[in-house]
C-alpha cells in the first residue's frame, strides 16, 4: 500500500476526478486506511471550490473602464 | 574509404560558405567564437544538404526553405528563398511531411513515412528529407537565438498554407525504426566505434542511418566539436541542455539516451534528471544554471508559447557572450537531433523513465488536434485578434476589456500586490498591441496574452528584487499540519467578503511560484494545459506546483474552516 508522502505526491489528479483507474484505485485503497489523508482530500477540495468562487483578485466593473480607456488612449496617441 | 564517407571531404572555414552560397551568411558569422562549432554545422550542411544523393540540392534547399516558412523563421525564409527562387516549389506530400516533422514532431509515426513511400520515395530518399529537415531546424534555432541581420532581402513567397499541417489524428503505430534496420553489425566499423568508445554503445539513432554513413560522420563531427569542448560552458552544462530541450521538445529517446549519459558522465543521479525533465526550477541545479535552462527551452522545436529567447537573462546571471553563443548552439544541434530521431523512428536504447505520449500533447480526451500552428477551433478571439491585425485599432478595446481581469490575476499572483498589478495590467495590453502581428494563432490568445502578462510581471519583479530572492521560499519541507476535519459548508461559514479577503491573503503569502499556478488555474481558470503553456513548464509540473500551492493554502484556510469542535480558543 501507498505511504502517505507517497499518496500525497500522487493525489493530484484524484483531486480533479482525472486520475487514471489504476492511480484511482491505489490511492482509494490508501485512503481507506488513512484517516488523515481522507481529511486533506476533503478539505482541499473546498479550498479549491472557495478559491475558485471567490472574487478575490477581480478587478470590479468600475475599474475595468479606466484601464480600458487608458489603454485604448495610449495606443491612439502612438499610432497617430 | 567507402564511396558515402569519401564524400565528406566538405571545405571549412569560409571558403565552405562562399563555394556552397557565394557569401558567408551572417548566422555563421554570429558564430566567430566557436570556429569548430561553425566547421561542424557546415559539415552537416555539406552531407545533408549540399551533397546530390536521392534528392538534388534544389530539392533539399526547398525543403530548408519549407521549414523555414512553416516556422515563421525570416531570416532562414530570405536566405532559402532566394536559393529557391528558379525552382518549382517540390512535391505537396514531402511538403506535408516536412511541416509537419518541423512542427509537430510527437505526432510523428510510422505512418507519415508510409505516405512517402507510397508516392514512390525510397527510405534512403525519405532520410534525406528528414535529415534535411532537421538542418532547417538546426538553422532556424541557431536564427531565432543568435538573430543575425538579415543577408537577403525577404522573399515574401511562401510554400502554401500550414493549416496543410493538420489537424492530426494520432497513431499509435509507433514503434520504430520507421527507416532501415537497427543493423547490429556496425559497433565495431568506422564511424561506429566512436559511440562505442565514448559511451560504451551505439545509439539506435545511428544504427539505422548505416546507409548513410557520411551523415553519420557529420553526426559525430558535431557531436565531438560542439558538445565536448569545454571553453565556455562544461559539459555538464551543455548535458542539462541537452536533456531539458530534448523534453521541450517531447522527445521520449532523448531524454532517455541523455539521462543514462548524465549518470554515466557526472553521476547526476537519475532523479535529478527527472526532475530537470519535469521541472527544473525544482531541481538542484544552480539559480544560474536553470535560468540557462529556462532560456533555452524556448529555443525548442516545439514552441509552447510566443516567448523570445532574451539573452539578456543570461547576462543577469553572468554568462559570457561565448557562453551564450554555445548555449543557442547545442540548442540547435539538440533539435537537429531530435527532429531526426523523431523522423526515422529510432527505437529505444533505454527502458524511458518518462514516456512522453498523447496526454502530454492534448490533453482533453476524445478530441485529436495539435495545440500547435493549427488556429484553435475555440478561440473566441479569432475573429477580433483579426481585425485588429487587419488594422481596425478600435476593436482591440474590446480585447481590453474581456481580458482584463485575467491580466490583473496573473500580475496580482506574480507581484503580490494589487495596485501593481493594476498599473502592470496596462503595460500587458501595450506589448499585446504592439506585438499582435506577430501572433500566429499558435495558442489562444488569452494564453498570448497571459504569456506576456507573466513575462512583465516577472520583469516588474526582477526589478524590484535581486534575482536571487525571487524564489528562495524555503517550501522543501513542506508538509501538511493541519489535519482537522472541516465543515461540511464552508461557503457559508463566513460572509463572501470575508471569504475573499481570507482567499486574497492566503494566496499572496504562498511563494511566487506556487502562488501564480493557482491563480492561473483556480483564479482565471486556465485549464492546466494552458497554464502550463503561458508559463512554460511541462503539464507534470504545472500540477506539482498548483498542488503543492493548493495544499499551503489549505494549510492557512483550515484555521478558520474546521469544525467547531476541532478548534482552538483562539482561531
Amino acid at each position: 500500500m501507498l505511504s502517505c508522502a507517497e499518496f500525497l505526491a500522487e493525489f493530484g489528479d484524484y483531486l480533479e476526478h482525472s486520475a487514471s483507474p489504476e492511480v484511482r484505485l491505489r490511492l482509494e485503497e490508501h485512503l481507506r486506511e488513512c484517516k488523515t489523508c481522507t481529511v486533506i482530500v476533503d478539505s482541499t477540495r473546498k479550498t479549491i471550490r472557495i478559491v475558485t468562487d471567490s472574487d478575490s483578485f477581480t478587478l470590479t466593473a468600475g475599474e475595468v473602464e479606466p484601464i480600458v480607456n487608458d489603454v485604448m488612449a495610449r495606443i491612439r496617441q502612438k499610432t497617430r | 574509404m567507402s564511396e558515402n564517407t569519401a564524400a565528406l571531404t566538405a571545405p571549412s572555414d569560409d571558403d565552405g560558405f562562399l563555394a556552397a552560397y557565394g557569401f558567408v551568411p551572417n548566422l555563421f558569422r554570429a558564430q566567430s567564437r566557436l570556429p569548430l562549432a561553425v566547421a561542424a554545422e557546415q559539415n552537416l550542411i555539406h552531407a545533408a544538404v549540399i551533397r546530390d544523393c536521392r534528392l538534388t540540392r534544389g530539392q533539399k534547399e526547398s525543403i530548408l526553405f519549407s521549414v523555414a516558412d512553416a516556422r515563421g523563421n525570416d531570416y532562414c525564409r530570405a536566405l532559402f528563398g532566394s536559393a529557391t527562387q528558379d525552382k518549382p516549389p517540390h512535391d505537396s506530400a514531402v511538403r506535408k511531411f516536412v511541416v509537419k516533422l518541423a512542427l509537430h514532431a510527437p505526432w510523428f509515426s510510422r505512418h507519415d513515412v508510409a505516405t512517402l513511400r507510397a508516392v514512390g520515395f525510397h527510405d534512403e530518399a525519405v532520410l534525406e528529407i528528414v535529415a534535411t529537415t532537421a538542418v532547417g531546424q538546426m538553422l532556424c534555432t541557431l536564427a531565432d537565438g543568435l538573430r543575425p541581420a538579415p543577408d537577403r532581402s525577404l522573399d515574401h513567397r511562401t510554400s502554401g498554407p500550414i493549416a496543410a499541417a493538420g489537424p492530426f489524428d494520432w497513431s499509435e503505430d509507433r514503434e520504430g525504426p520507421y527507416l532501415g534496420s537497427q543493423a547490429h553489425s556496425v559497433d565495431k566499423l568506422h564511424p561506429y566505434n566512436f559511440f562505442t568508445k565514448e559511451y560504451g554503445f551505439v545509439p539506435n539513432l545511428y544504427r539505422v542511418q548505416s546507409a548513410r554513413l557520411d551523415l553519420v560522420e557529420a553526426e559525430i563531427q558535431a557531436l565531438t566539436q560542439i558538445l565536448l569542448p569545454e571553453d565556455f560552458l562544461s559539459r555538464i552544462q551543455k548535458e542539462y541542455i541537452v536533456l531539458a530541450v530534448s523534453a521541450a521538445n517531447l522527445n521520449t529517446y532523448y531524454v532517455a539516451m541523455r539521462g543514462q549519459i548524465l549518470s554515466a558522465l557526472g553521476g547526476v543521479p537519475l532523479d535529478e534528471s527527472d526532475q530537470i525533465v519535469d521541472d527544473h526550477d525544482q531541481s538542484s541545479l544552480s539559480v544560474a544554471d536553470k535560468a540557462l535552462l529556462e532560456q533555452t527551452r524556448i529555443l525548442a522545436a516545439i514552441r509552447s508559447s510566443g516567448n523570445q529567447f532574451e539573452p539578456d537573462r543570461l547576462r543577469e546571471h553572468g554568462f559570457s557572450e561565448a557562453q551564450i553563443v554555445e548555449a543557442v548552439v547545442v540548442s540547435a544541434l539538440v533539435n537537429f537531433l531530435n527532429t531526426l530521431q523523431a523522423g526515422v523512428g529510432a527505437g529505444p536504447d533505454f527502458p524511458p523513465r518518462r514516456d512522453f505520449g498523447r496526454k502530454d500533447l492534448y490533453p482533453f480526451p476524445g478530441k485529436a488536434r495539435p495545440i500547435f500552428d493549427v488556429k484553435p477551433l475555440e478561440d473566441p478571439d479569432s475573429d477580433l485578434v483579426g481585425r485588429v491585425q487587419g488594422g481596425d485599432i478600435d476593436v482591440f478595446e474590446e480585447l481590453v476589456r474581456r481580458h482584463s481581469r485575467r491580466v490583473f490575476g496573473a500580475l496580482a499572483g506574480i507581484l503580490g500586490n494589487l495596485d501593481d498589478a493594476r498599473d502592470a495590467t496596462q503595460e500587458v495590453f501595450l506589448k499585446a498591441f504592439e506585438h499582435i502581428g506577430t501572433f500566429q494563432g499558435r495558442s489562444k490568445f488569452s494564453t498570448w496574452l497571459t504569456s506576456i502578462a507573466i513575462n512583465t510581471g516577472t520583469e516588474l519583479l526582477r526589478q524590484r528584487k535581486p534575482v536571487e530572492t525571487l524564489d528562495q521560499e524555503d517550501e522543501e519541507d513542506f508538509r501538511p499540519r493541519q489535519i482537522q476535519s472541516w465543515t461540511d459548508n464552508p461557503e457559508e461559514f463566513v460572509v463572501a467578503a470575508q471569504r475573499d479577503k481570507l482567499v486574497r491573503e492566503g494566496i499572496l503569502r504562498l511563494p511566487q511560484k506556487y502562488r501564480v499556478a493557482v491563480l492561473l488555474r483556480d483564479i482565471s481558470q486556465l485549464s492546466t494545459e494552458e497554464a502550463a503553456a503561458a508559463l512554460q513548464l511541462s503539464i507534470p509540473a504545472l500540477k506539482a506546483r498548483l498542488l503543492r500551492g493548493r495544499l499551503m493554502l489549505r494549510e492557512t484556510l483550515s484555521p478558520y474552516f474546521m469544525r467547531m469542535e476541532n478548534r482552538s480558543p483562539d482561531a
